[in-house]
């Protein structure tokens, strides 16, 4: 579904480079877990995928469903069928909730040919989506994330997921700001949209969230690159020895 | 009448023969006309105005219009046209029981106005009417204009003064809960040679009284026609007013505005003012916190289109301790429109422990658009938390890829972000059919607007 080879990427106007020979296989139905340190270059990768402007590319090949990545506007790659779920969701005051997410929905089908969906139906779905990620319906007519606490801005964030279902999920550290239960209900959320058709990339800092979103696979990265990949139990090993324990270096 | 010979200052400019033949031509036709004291009134301001002039952009709080242009002209006092109840409908605001009274240029349309059944201790009258019939507790409440900063009289509280003709008389008495919304409507069809209409507006809330007002100035004909409203807010002890306030001019009208606010103790205010049309509009407040443990919320937004000019002069006086102030206007200009805002907190000596906080954020939709902000703070208390930004700028770039990442298009995420920086404001109104007229016209007039009437 996504293959990554070699990426290299800076920060636009900075000589420095961020991600250094990055290659990942990423089938469907698969869930990969990447961890890192700080600066390790995940989150670059995140917004690199969804097509966020301010990083060059300058080296490698990003493929998505046999298509080039790196010539898709973010709005072709959410047709596609990426979803980026952000660490730091933005507000839009004046806008609801549940219109954005409407026309969201309908800007992909319009994309993708497929008929919009009508104001009953989508209610509809909503309603029970939300509910089931534990969104209280005033949030739906709040504004977008406008004055949400950082669990319900990520709530927020998961909602919009689960009614925009997309192929290929990228969950950027979705479980930082979260106590154990929204931690616990943002998981059951997105462990119901696992599918044998949909691949998730869930970007973390710690194991905690790999106990309730049990990966295929787990990458260790520092400095720009993958240094390490494994099993779910590459995350418990991590657990025990530190970055510096497992790399065997100061990461 | 009384001449007073004195050379106007560089900072006004003489006011064109017209005003006076006019006010010659119209004496003894204005409401009230033949009372002694309202003749003596009106010939009183005319002669202040006369001498004053016309205020230049050399005069600090008119710096950013040139107003003599378009009000320093020969006009006529504009006539009453026919408006039908159908095509002004669409424009009423406060719910099924509201009271309503309806000005067209200014003329009282009692055909089309409902203020009845109206509780006990509450007076709602048009101001033509009390002219005739109370003129001595008009010229009481209205006073002598008084000036409202050391550049002199108010030209044009002088000059509405001169040619009042109607507008609204609202009392509520001491205790007294309003609980249905008085809607203003001022509808203004435009006329093909130069009109202008004086309209006043008396609010006068007794303690602890409480009331919702709505203030809707539409445009119903392109045209010209100067608006050149003066309104007086007395808000007594922990009265409370909310104050919806808003405008839909047509090409080629212009609309000069102030407003005079008391609050005495405890007393709130929440107003919320949107600008959406007009050639020129100029909306200037003057607001003195009296009391103490005063609150008062001023909320605004305005979008200029094509080349419309839109300024707005705000001066909040905290007089007293432990009152809270708070400014929070946005302004977009698109095409070659121009805005302004000016916005002054005054703190005084005795004020202490003030909370005073003005915010006014801009964006600027066109190379060729102006906006000029200037936030300022004048404070001779030491205990006070005061504070005031200014920005400029365009769409967040971060909200724009967000919108996309969803699969929203540049067009689309740009037209809903637009949208939403102004909507911000227009949920503070407290009535929500203003809030949805407002929307309609702000998708109106965002670019791609067409996309979002969906969400109306």
């Amino acid at each position: 579904m996504l293959t990554i080879k070699n990426l290299a990427v800076s920060i636009e106007g900075e000589d420095k480079p961020v991600i250094k020979g990055f290659s990942l296989e990423v089938k469907p139905g698969e869930v990969h877990a990447i961890m890192g340190p700080n600066g390790s270059g995940k989150s670059t990768l995140s917004y690199v995928l969804a097509g966020r402007d301010g990083y060059e590319v300058t080296g490698g090949s990003i493929t998505f469903e046999g298509e080039d990545l790196m010539e898709m506007e973010p709005e072709e790659r959410a047709a596609a069928g990426i979803f980026l779920a952000m660490q730091y969701p933005v507000e839009i005051p004046g806008v609801a909730n549940s219109y954005f997410l409407r026309q969201a929905l309908n800007a992909l089908k319009k994309a993708r040919g497929e008929p919009e969906v009508s104001a009953a139906d989508f209610m509809k779905k909503l309603k029970a989506k939300a509910e089931a990620i534990g969104i209280r319906p005033e949030f739906l007519k709040r504004d977008v994330n406008a004055g949400f606490s950082g669990g319900e801005k990520k709530r927020n964030e998961i909602l919009q997921l689960a009614m925009l279902e997309p192929k290929l999920c990228i969950l950027d550290e979705t479980d930082s700001g979260l106590d154990i239960d929204a931690l616990r209900t943002v998981s059951d959320g997105v462990n119901a949209l696992r599918s044998p058709d949909r691949a998730m990339i869930v970007i973390t800092h710690y194991q905690r969230l790999l106990d309730y979103i049990v990966p295929d696979h787990v990458h260790v990265m520092a400095d720009g690159v993958i240094r390490k990949s494994g099993g779910k139990e590459l995350a418990l090993e991590l657990e025990e020895q530190g970055y510096e324990g497992l790399l065997g270096e100061a990461a | 009448m009384t001449a007073i010979a004195r050379k106007p200052s560089p900072r006004h400019t003489p006011p064109v023969p017209a005003f006076t033949d006019l006010f010659q031509a119209t004496s003894g036709q204005l409401p009230g006309s033949g009372t002694a004291m309202l003749d003596e009134w009106r010939q009183r301001h005319f002669a202040r105005f006369n001498a004053t002039g016309v205020p230049t952009q050399r005069v600090e709080h008119w710096k950013y219009t040139n107003i003599a242009k378009v009000a320093n002209v020969a006009m006529g006092l504009a006539s009453r046209p026919d408006v039908k109840l159908e095509d002004v409908q669409r424009y009423f605001a406060g719910g099924p029981l509201a009271r309503r009274l309806i000005f067209i240029n200014g003329h009282l349309a009692n055909e089309l106005s409902h203020v009845g059944g109206l509780p006990d201790g509450v007076v709602i009258k048009s101001l033509d009417a009390m002219l005739r019939e109370a003129p001595d507790r008009v010229l009481a409440a209205l006073g002598d204009d008084r000036a409202i900063d050391a550049s002199g009289p108010h030209s044009f509280a002088d000059l509405n003064a001169a040619f009042l003709q109607s507008g609204a008389w609202i009392e509520v008495a001491d205790g007294v809960t309003l609980e249905r919304p008085i809607q203003l409507l001022f509808l203004t069809a435009g006329e093909a040679s130069a009109v202008m209409t004086h309209p006043r507006i008396v609010v006068h809330l007794g303690d602890g009284a409480r009331a919702h007002l709505i203030e809707s100035h539409v445009g119903v004909r392109d045209g010209h026609c100067l608006t050149n409203l003066v309104a007086d807010y007395a808000i007594g002890a922990e009265a409370r007013l909310a104050h919806d306030r808003l405008q839909l001019g047509a090409a080629g009208t212009t609309f000069v505005g102030l407003n005079r606010i008391a609050i005495g103790e405890k007393g709130e205010l929440k107003q919320t003012v949107a600008t959406l049309g007009g050639d020129l509009v100029r909306n200037e407040t003057d607001m003195h916190l009296n009391g103490s443990f005063i609150e008062a919320q001023l909320n605004g937004v305005y979008m200029p289109v094509a080349a419309e000019h839109v300024d707005n002069v705000i001066r909040v006086h905290h007089e007293k301790p432990d009152c809270h102030s708070d400014q929070f206007y946005k302004g977009l200009a698109l095409d070659k429109a121009k805005a302004a805002f000016a916005g002054k907190i005054f703190v005084y000596q005795d004020a202490q422990r003030t909370n005073a906080f003005q915010q006014n954020s801009n964006m600027l939709l066109s190379d060729d658009a102006e906006i000029d902000s200037k936030p300022e703070l004048e404070i001779y208390a030491d205990d006070v938390k005061c504070s005031h930004g200014a920005t400029c700028g365009e769409l967040d770039p971060t909200a724009l890829f967000y919108l996309r990442s969803r699969g929203l298009s540049k067009a689309e995420a740009e037209s809903l972000l637009t949208y939403a920086f102004a909507a911000e404001v227009l949920e503070r109104f407290t009535d929500p059919a203003v809030m949805k007229l407002a929307q309609e016209r702000l998708v109106a007039r965002t670019p791609g607007g067409a996309n979002l009437t969906d969400m109306l």
